[in-house]
This record gives C-alpha cells, sequence and structure tokens, in this order.
C-alpha cells in the first residue's frame, strides 16, 4: 500500500508539469468517442431487438402487394389467431394549395395487436396512448402533415375522393420502419374509409400488412401451413426469425460512426504515446536515483503502471460520462430519422468505452513507459546513458491489434477488417513517406530564407517524426469533414444540375389502362410534356436458365438488390428513348416471349443473350429469353426499365401505366386538377424527393461530423503533445535567442511561422488527397461529374494554418513572455 | 568631485544601490542588496564569492537579462532600469556579448549558423564571412558545418567565444566560462578569451570561483551573502 501512496504522491507532483493534461485530454476524448457510439449503436439495436412484437405490431406479419386470400383468414381463426390488417401507399395530399406526399396507412379495427400508438390532440397536451387506430371518416396525421398543409386539427384533409377530419397528431407508430418510405410523412385513417378513397385499385402499388397474433404453437402451425402457399413477392416476418432490418442509411452511418470513432482512438493514440514518451525522458533521471536507493525494475513498472492506470480510471470514467452526454447529441441531431421511443442504454455499452479507454492507454502508453523500466542506476553518474528503446514490434503490434480489435467490431466481417487495416496502413505508410519527402524539400529552401523563416520551418524539421504525425493528424481528420461535405453538396448539386432545362421533374405513377387517354389529353390541353406512357407490372425475376438467381448473384450486388424486391416490368414495340442496344437486337416483328436487360444488372447477374429468365407475376411465372441487353442514363428521369418485355409478353396479367412529365413551377396547380380527377394515381415531384434526400442526407452527414470535431480535438492534442515534447528545447532555444538579442516580436513570428506552416502543409495535403479521393469516387463509384473545388484550395489551407498556428502559438506563448534570465534557470533547476 | 554627468562619459557601468528581492514561501529573500559599482571602458573586472552569494543575479541585471528590484543600471549611457525587456534586446544585441558554463549554443545549428545568428538579428548583411572569419580566428576553420554535438566541450565553448566577439561588443559577460572543462582545455579557453578581449578592446566582466583566473582581471570585486566587501 505504501508503495501505492508513493505512485499516487509520484503522480500529483508530475500533474503539475502539463504533459500529464495533455495524456488525459487525449484519453477522455478517446473514451467520450467510443463510449458515445458504443451506447448509441446500443440503443439502437436494443431500441430495435426489445420491440420487434412491438415493431411488427404483431406476433406474425406476412407483407404483400395483393389482398388477403380468404382461406388464410379462415385458417386463422381456424387456429383461434386474431388478425389485424394495414395497407400501406403513397399519394399526394393538397390542401390550401399547398402539396405532400405523403404515406398513408389504412389500419382495420383490431390494430395494433401488438404494441401501442401515441396521439396528442396539440402541442400543449400530453400524449395519450391508445390500441387502436382512427375511427371511421376521422385520419391521425404526423405534426409536419399539419403545417405542410397549413392545417389545423378538426380540419378536413382529402385524400383521394375521400373527406377525413383531422383529430389527432399522431406522434408514436409502433411498427414504423426505417426504410425512405417512412420518411414520408404519415397520415393513418381506418381501413373501412379506403375503398370511399377510389385510390386502391387492381395493379395499384400497394403494401398490405396481415397481421396475426395468437399462442405460440398456432403460430408455428399456421407459419407452417403458409409457407408453401407464398408467392415470391410475399415475405413472412416472424418474430423469431426476422425482425425489421435497421434503414439501410442508418445501418451504414452505424458504420461510418464506427469507423470515425477509430480515426478519433487512433489519433489520440498518438498524442497519448506522445506524452508518454516524454513523461518517460523526463523521468529517465527520477527513476536512475530511485533504482540507486534500492527499488527493483519490476518495482518501477509497478510504481510508473499504477499512476498511469490510476489515470487510465481517471479519464475513462471522465470520458465516459461525457460519451453518455454525446450520444444523447447524436440522438437529437438523427432524430427524425431515428424511432422516436429509443430504449434505455446498457451499462455494458458504458463498460465497453471505460476498457477501450484503458485498453488504448495500455496499447499506446505501454511501450513507451516500459523503457522506464531499462533505466540503469548507473545514470546518476554518466546522465548520456539512456535505456534501449521499446522494439518497433510491441509499439506497432498493440496499436494494431486494438484497431484491428475495434474495426472487427464495428464491421462485423474479418475480411472488410482485414482490408480495412491494409489499406489503412497502407495508405499511412505513404502519406507519411509523402509529407516527409515535402519536409525534406522543405529543408533544401532553408538557406535562402530569411532568418524567421529559417527559425520557423526549422521548428517543423527539428522532429520530423512528430512533424509528420501531426500533420497526418490533421489531414486525415480534415478529408474526412471535407469529404462529407463535398460529397453531399455535390451529390445534390449535380443530381439538381445534371437535369436538363424543361426536364421531367415529375413522375405519374398508377395510371389506370381505362384512364391513360383522359390522362394524356388533361396532360396536353394543359401544354404539358410527358415522355412515353409504360406499361408497369409489379414481378420479380426469379430464375436464370432454370436456375434459381440466388444461387447466381453475389451478396450486396446490384443484382442481388434486383432480386430482392420486385421489379417494374414493361413491353415496348420500340427501343425506349436514349437507350442503346449493346448486345442482340430489337425486335422488329412483335413477337412475344422477348425481354431487354439493362446491361449492368445483366453484368451483375451474369445475364448473357439468348439466356431464359423466369419471372413470377403474382403466383404466376412467366418465361422469356434474352433478345437484346441496353444501357440507359437512370438521370434522364424519363421512366427507365430494367425489363423490358416483348409485346404481347405481358398482357394476361394487369398493369398500369407510367410517365414523366415537366411541370414549370407557375403551373403547379394543374397538379391539384390531376390528383382530383385521378385520385389512385400517384405523381411524385422529384423537387420534394431531392427536399427529403438532402434533409436525410444532411442529418447524417451531421452526425458523423459531429464525431469528426472528436477526431480534430484529438488532432490538438497531438499537436500540444508534439509541441511539449519538443518545451525543453524551445525554452532554451528562446533564452538564448533572446540573450542574443531578439526581441519578443522574433520569437512570436517564429513560432506562428512554424504552426502555420505545419497547419498550411496539412490544409495542403487535405485537399490533394480530398481531391483525388472525391475524383475517385465521382468517376468510379457514383458516376457523377467532377470539377476541381478551387474555394477548397483557399480555404482548407487557410483555415489549417489559422487554427493550427494559433493553437500551437497559445501552447507555447509562455515561453516567449518570460524574462530570459528565468528561462535559463528554469533550463538549469 | 565628480558630477553625474562625469561618471556616465567616464564610465561604461555605473549601477547605484542596486538591490534584487524574491517573494518565497518562507518571505522576502534578498539576493542582492545596495550594490554599488563603477567600471570603466575597457576595465577588466572579476566578481568572485561563494556558490549563492549572488554572482550570478549581479551579472544578470548588469547585462540586462533581469531587472533589479531597487536601483538604477546605466549601460554606455543607457538607463537600464526604465527600458522594458524588448529595448534591453535592443541594447544587448548592440553592446554586449554573452559567455555562459555552459555553453547556450543552439544545437539544431551549425558552428557557424551559431556565431551568425547575433549577426542576422542587428540585420548585417556581412554576417557569414563575418563570422567565419572568427570561427578561424578562433581555431574552428574545419569544424563550421559541425553541429554542437559533434564537438568537444572546448570546442563548444570556442564557438561561444566567436558568437560573443562577432559583434564586435563593448561589453563581454563571461560566467564560469572553464566551469564545465577540464583544467588545460580551461586555460586555453582563458587565454583566447583574454586575447579576443585585448584585440577588441573589450569591457570584460567575469564570474569565477578560479582565484588564478581572477588575478588575471585588473580588479575583483568580493560578494557575499548579496553584498559587496
Amino acid at each position: 500500500m505504501s508503495r501505492f501512496n508513493l505512485a499516487l504522491r509520484l503522480l500529483w507532483r508530475d500533474s503539475r508539469s502539463g504533459e500529464l493534461t495533455i495524456l488525459v485530454l487525449a484519453l477522455i476524448i478517446a473514451v467520450t468517442s467510443s463510449t458515445a457510439i458504443s451506447v448509441f449503436a446500443d440503443r439502437l439495436q436494443r431500441t430495435m431487438t426489445e420491440q420487434t412484437a412491438d415493431f411488427l405490431a404483431a406476433d406474425l406479419v406476412i407483407t404483400s402487394p395483393e389482398l388477403q386470400p380468404a382461406n388464410w383468414l379462415a385458417k386463422a381463426k381456424e387456429l383461434k389467431l386474431d388478425n389485424a390488417q394495414t395497407t400501406e401507399f403513397s399519394s399526394v395530399l393538397i390542401e390550401n394549395d399547398e402539396m405532400l406526399l405523403a404515406s398513408i396507412k389504412a389500419v382495420s379495427k383490431a390494430y395494433p395487436l401488438r404494441g401501442y400508438l401515441k396521439v396528442t390532440g396539440s402541442d400543449y397536451l400530453q400524449e395519450q396512448t391508445v390500441h387502436q387506430g382512427p375511427k371511421l371518416g376521422s385520419a391521425w396525421v404526423e405534426k409536419r402533415v399539419l403545417s405542410a398543409l397549413k392545417l389545423k386539427l378538426g380540419d378536413a384533409l382529402t385524400v383521394g375522393e375521400k373527406k377525413l377530419i383531422v383529430s389527432q397528431i399522431l406522434t408514436y407508430e409502433t411498427d414504423k420502419q426505417g426504410d425512405f418510405y417512412s420518411f414520408s410523412p404519415r397520415v393513418m385513417m381506418n381501413d373501412a374509409d379506403l375503398h370511399a378513397t377510389g385510390i386502391i385499385q387492381p395493379g395499384s402499388h400497394v403494401h398490405y400488412f396481415f397481421q396475426y397474433r395468437g399462442d405460440s404453437k398456432a403460430l408455428l402451425e399456421f407459419n407452417r401451413w403458409l409457407k408453401p402457399q407464398l408467392n415470391p413477392s410475399q415475405r413472412i416476418l416472424d418474430i423469431h426469425n426476422d425482425r425489421p432490418e435497421l434503414g439501410s442509411a442508418l445501418s451504414r452511418a452505424e458504420r461510418y460512426l464506427g469507423l470515425s470513432s477509430i480515426v478519433v482512438i487512433l489519433i489520440s493514440g498518438v498524442a497519448i504515446a506522445m506524452a508518454t514518451r516524454r513523461y518517460t525522458e523526463r523521468h529517465f533521471n527520477a527513476t536512475a536515483i530511485l533504482r540507486c536507493l534500492g527499488i527493483k525494475q519490476s518495482e518501477i513498472l509497478w510504481l510508473y503502471g499504477c499512476q498511469f492506470m490510476f489515470l487510465g480510471l481517471v479519464a475513462s470514467s471522465i470520458g465516459c460520462l461525457l460519451g453518455w452526454i454525446a450520444q444523447q447529441g447524436l440522438f437529437y441531431l438523427l432524430r427524425s430519422l431515428l424511432p422516436q421511443q429509443g430504449a434505455n442504454p446498457s451499462w455494458l455499452a458504458v463498460f465497453f468505452g471505460f476498457i477501450i479507454g484503458i485498453a488504448v492507454l495500455l496499447a499506446f502508453a505501454l511501450p513507451p513507459l516500459l523503457r522506464l523500466k531499462q533505466v540503469s542506476p548507473l545514470r546518476v553518474l554518466r546522465r548520456e546513458l539512456e535505456p534501449l528503446p521499446t522494439s518497433a514490434w510491441l509499439v506497432y503490434g498493440l496499436a494494431l491489434a486494438i484497431i484491428g480489435l475495434l474495426l472487427e467490431r464495428y464491421t462485423h466481417d474479418l475480411k472488410m477488417t482485414a482490408t480495412i487495416l491494409g489499406v489503412g496502413l497502407i495508405t499511412l505508410v505513404l502519406l507519411g513517406l509523402l509529407v516527409y519527402g515535402i519536409l525534406k524539400l522543405a529543408a533544401k529552401l532553408l538557406p535562402q530564407m530569411s532568418l524567421i523563416w529559417r527559425f520557423g520551418l526549422q521548428g517543423i524539421l527539428r522532429n520530423t517524426q512528430a512533424s509528420v504525425s501531426q500533420i497526418l493528424a490533421f489531414s486525415i481528420t480534415l478529408v474526412a469533414m471535407v469529404l462529407s461535405f463535398t460529397v453531399r453538396t455535390d451529390l445534390i448539386d449535380n443530381w439538381e444540375k445534371q437535369l436538363p432545362e424543361n426536364a421531367a421533374n415529375h413522375f405519374a405513377l398508377n395510371i389506370f389502362p381505362e384512364q391513360q387517354t383522359a390522362f394524356q389529353q388533361d396532360m396536353l390541353k394543359n401544354g404539358i410534356q410527358h415522355s412515353q406512357f409504360y406499361p408497369v407490372i409489379k414481378g420479380r425475376l426469379v430464375e436464370i436458365n432454370n436456375t434459381p438467381v440466388q444461387q447466381v448473384v453475389s451478396k450486396d450486388s446490384q443484382g442481388d438488390n434486383a432480386t430482392h424486391r420486385e421489379l417494374s416490368l414493361t413491353w415496348s414495340k420500340s427501343l425506349p428513348e436514349e437507350n442503346k442496344i449493346t448486345g442482340g437486337e430489337w425486335w422488329q416483328n412483335a413477337q412475344p416471349g422477348l425481354v431487354s436487360v439493362e446491361q449492368k444488372l445483366a453484368d451483375s447477374l451474369k445475364i448473357k443473350l439468348h439466356d431464359q429468365l423466369t419471372f413470377t407475376v403474382g403466383s404466376q411465372q412467366i418465361k422469356a429469353t434474352v433478345a437484346s441487353i441496353r444501357v440507359l442514363d437512370w438521370d434522364t428521369m424519363k421512366p427507365n426499365f430494367y425489363m423490358v418485355f416483348s409485346p404481347g409478353t405481358l398482357d394476361a396479367y394487369p398493369s398500369t401505366f407510367m410517365t414523366s412529365f415537366y411541370l414549370p413551377q407557375t403551373q403547379k396547380n394543374v397538379l391539384n386538377t390531376l390528383v382530383k380527377k385521378y385520385p389512385a394515381t400517384t405523381i411524385l415531384e422529384v423537387d420534394v424527393i431531392l427536399k427529403q434526400f438532402k434533409s436525410i442526407l444532411t442529418q447524417l452527414t451531421q452526425a458523423i461530423n459531429y464525431l469528426l470535431y472528436f477526431s480534430l480535438l484529438a488532432g490538438f492534442t497531438v499537436l500540444f503533445a508534439a509541441v511539449y515534447a519538443t518545451l525543453d528545447y524551445r525554452i532554451q532555444e528562446g533564452a538564448i535567442i533572446r540573450t542574443l538579442g531578439a526581441k519578443r516580436s522574433f520569437l512570436t513570428k517564429i513560432h506562428l511561422i512554424e504552426f502555420g506552416l505545419l497547419g498550411l502543409i496539412a490544409g495542403l495535403i487535405t485537399v490533394v488527397i480530398s481531391e483525388v479521393l472525391i475524383y475517385s469516387l465521382y468517376s468510379k463509384v457514383m458516376h457523377i461529374d467532377y470539377s476541381p473545388n478551387y474555394y477548397l484550395w483557399l480555404i482548407i489551407p487557410i483555415i489549417g494554418s489559422l487554427c493550427v498556428g494559433l493553437a500551437g502559438y497559445s501552447g507555447i506563448r509562455h515561453v516567449v513572455n518570460q524574462s530570459p534570465v528565468s528561462i535559463l534557470r528554469e533550463l538549469s533547476s | 568631485m565628480h558630477t553625474q554627468a562625469d561618471i556616465a562619459v567616464e564610465h561604461i557601468i555605473v549601477a547605484e544601490n542596486l538591490g534584487k528581492s524574491v517573494l518565497t514561501s518562507e518571505g522576502m529573500l534578498h539576493i542582492l542588496s545596495a550594490v554599488n559599482l563603477l567600471i570603466k571602458a575597457g576595465e577588466s573586472i572579476a566578481i568572485v564569492g561563494e556558490s549563492g552569494s549572488g554572482k550570478s543575479t549581479l551579472i544578470s541585471l548588469l547585462a540586462g537579462l533581469d531587472t533589479p528590484s531597487a536601483g538604477k543600471i546605466r549601460l554606455n549611457n543607457h538607463e537600464l532600469t526604465i527600458m522594458d525587456e524588448d529595448g534591453r534586446a535592443s541594447i544587448r544585441n548592440a553592446l554586449i556579448g554573452f559567455v555562459f558554463q555552459s555553453f547556450q549554443l543552439l544545437p539544431g545549428l551549425t558552428a557557424l549558423e551559431n556565431v551568425m545568428l547575433p549577426l542576422e538579428l542587428s540585420g548585417n548583411k556581412n554576417a557569414k564571412s563575418l563570422a567565419a572569419a572568427l570561427l578561424h580566428r578562433v581555431g574552428l576553420a574545419h569544424r563550421l558545418t559541425h553541429t554542437p554535438r559533434q564537438l568537444s566541450g572546448g570546442e563548444q565553448q570556442r564557438v561561444a567565444l566567436a558568437r560573443a566577439f562577432v559583434t564586435r561588443p563593448v561589453i563581454l559577460f563571461a560566467d564560469e566560462p572553464t566551469g564545465n572543462l577540464d583544467s588545460k582545455t580551461g586555460a586555453t579557453i582563458i587565454d583566447l578569451l583574454f586575447e579576443l578581449n585585448h584585440e577588441n578592446k573589450t569591457t570584460l566582466i567575469l564570474v569565477t570561483h578560479d582565484q588564478v583566473l581572477a588575478a588575471r582581471c585588473q580588479r575583483t570585486i568580493k560578494l557575499d551573502s548579496g553584498a559587496m566587501l
């Protein structure tokens, strides 16, 4: 115990020197970010898992694009299962000259079988938990529906042809899922009013959810009985086997957040290693004296180990607390994408943050600390005797191990972990070499420089390794920030920009065949330009040359996505506009049983000319031979199809039509007429969809940037650790230069130049790397136009040099302000 | 009877009632008290005394590295005690040279760059040639590009001497210049110091424990517990 007390006493004395402050700060930052992510991810998972039944609003749910066969209900009744049904579809609502694409949900009387809904009468009233949907003739809406349509409670809202009274604000919906459609504001109505809306007709794009509740044995039997009867477009969601997946946007965000927190840990780790190194070096003499006084090597390690563990415990506890607060911030930033009722986080997630703190400290501080064990007592006589440096294998091995473990945790994929680790390591080495090269090149310019600039640059060149670390720490963080900002902005701008003047800005879906001519005439009457009308049938690709597609397709590929959902199938006599044939020939005589496949999908599914494809439409199968392969531009804002059949192939199935058209802002009121006249037709406004995407992207990038601020803070701890590591030298240099007659302003200038240059180099490297990454991303992945971001070249280096310059200078300003003689005394003491 | 003006003209350093006190946890500590000094141009003075007698404090005050708690200092007709730190820095650059016990060379600079530094600080265009000539004079022509780590203790002190004399200072302060050297090397350095002092007609103020060295100066000032004996 006395040794422990001694360790704490020594720690207390050391804490006044400053370098431990950096170490503790870096550790707090690492723990805060990892706790925030750990708790955030945990809450998200628990929200999803714990409330699975609530999320389904039942014990078993079948999703289907078709109505429920009567025998299912009979079987459910026989097994004493309760049942409910919801019907979901999109519809454009118009009130008070305002339009809104809403997600309508019509619910049966028994809904929800599990879970509950929450509603409120107004902002000022308490939420009420209810176990039944709206009454006949009324609608419950999300608050944003009211503001978007300038409505208030008690007003009438017309859905299709049916007027409903808005009676409540819907604040929580048990089975609202995190996919894109759920971002459209919800209008909930009674399904007994559905018929009167006139929206649902054969061929309408609708999702039905058939929900059942009951005894688990009965459910199992029902499940077994049902399974063979399902067609490929129907799916069972079972609380034991399935749970609603997180929306892909959210799960990706979770992964990126995890990776960002690793960046924070890595940068903080560098700061911890640098601070510990200086701490160790400053303790060589004290350790030598302790060794002379008879303390054993193992005791030395124990003494310092105790101090560091104590620091680790304190810093990790503070980090956990801050992390807890920070995850609330993340939830706030992503509030509209997340379920309103988040689960409480588990203490295990907080503990994980704590463990990370201790692990990071061990991985980055232990190797330099081990040197103290090697200090020879002879050093009291011969100061030049320094212990051997720690093995590089240990230093980098420990760091790599912890980063690898964390990567695995966030990616859940060994291969991806190895790839990220490998690519990351190579990138870091290459970048390090690049920075090193730049610094060496700069060293060649030294003789030509004036005294002030020479001293400034020499500050960076004095310890090239530390300078490279600082520059990389800032560059990596800034690159991540620049990318998340630029890609988001460019994605939206490019999309908007790419649309040619008068390009279609609306899509009309679900136009029924008998209404098509009238619809077309109404458009002509209003002078609206529209594209061709294409028939649309929902169907699923199930086999290629009689082999199930699931056996052909690789996971997560474009083909995989396309085979997991229903495709819009069409037929056409002529080749659709702006499509080009790259293989085979377009059919000349309308001969049924042929299909033309979009090239990228064909490549992904390895579909070749003359292959035989099998599709299911409803419960029936269609076979077609691949007659041609087409390329097309998905950004044309015209109806585009993966599969175009030859006329006659799909005649036996009910279809609806779709088209796209251009409507100038001044003619928006035409939509009003169209929507009222054709209530079953869905009109999608491209600008509204873009706006929704914009808001989702903005929220996600804000959340990622939130984490990057931690990484920026970590970057500053690296800077301060490096400043502290060279403080002795700086004090000596400052003292000598001032003794020789230099003014304070001279020292101020050289320090500002040094740190300003450091920030400038980091900024320039950021811009170069960002531009390379943006170019590759745009040209290879996103296929959008790349143009150099000239403003980045100006702004980032300026921001870099200003921030780093001022921060670095603030770290050493006391060197400038001290009288030279007191500095000399400080040195000799 | 000398007037104030006469004293100033005749003497390059005038210190009146100089005192230095610092506040410690145990109260006020008087390091120097009521020191009066008149030093003529070209004179060589040795300041001797026990450890802790205030020698280093006295020269740090005389050289304008520190400010006194009481009294006045005039250096070549400039009143140091009314100047701010930057004003004193200009005086140091223009008038004063330093030699320290621990050499105080900048480890990142070569011997030549170390010697050039005070010239460059005063904006001298011929810094390089003047510094090289002086390094030649102290016998280090072959060591111009070496950094302090690559030089022996004696060589480092030669570089320090070259740096001290390169600006042709009016006054040279030397604080235990041989303290870190063996006696043979120390003797060589002292010879060199006095030669350069003679060549440049510099006023030399030297802090030392060494009685032999003190004896080579024209005058010796002895300090005891912060007071002149």
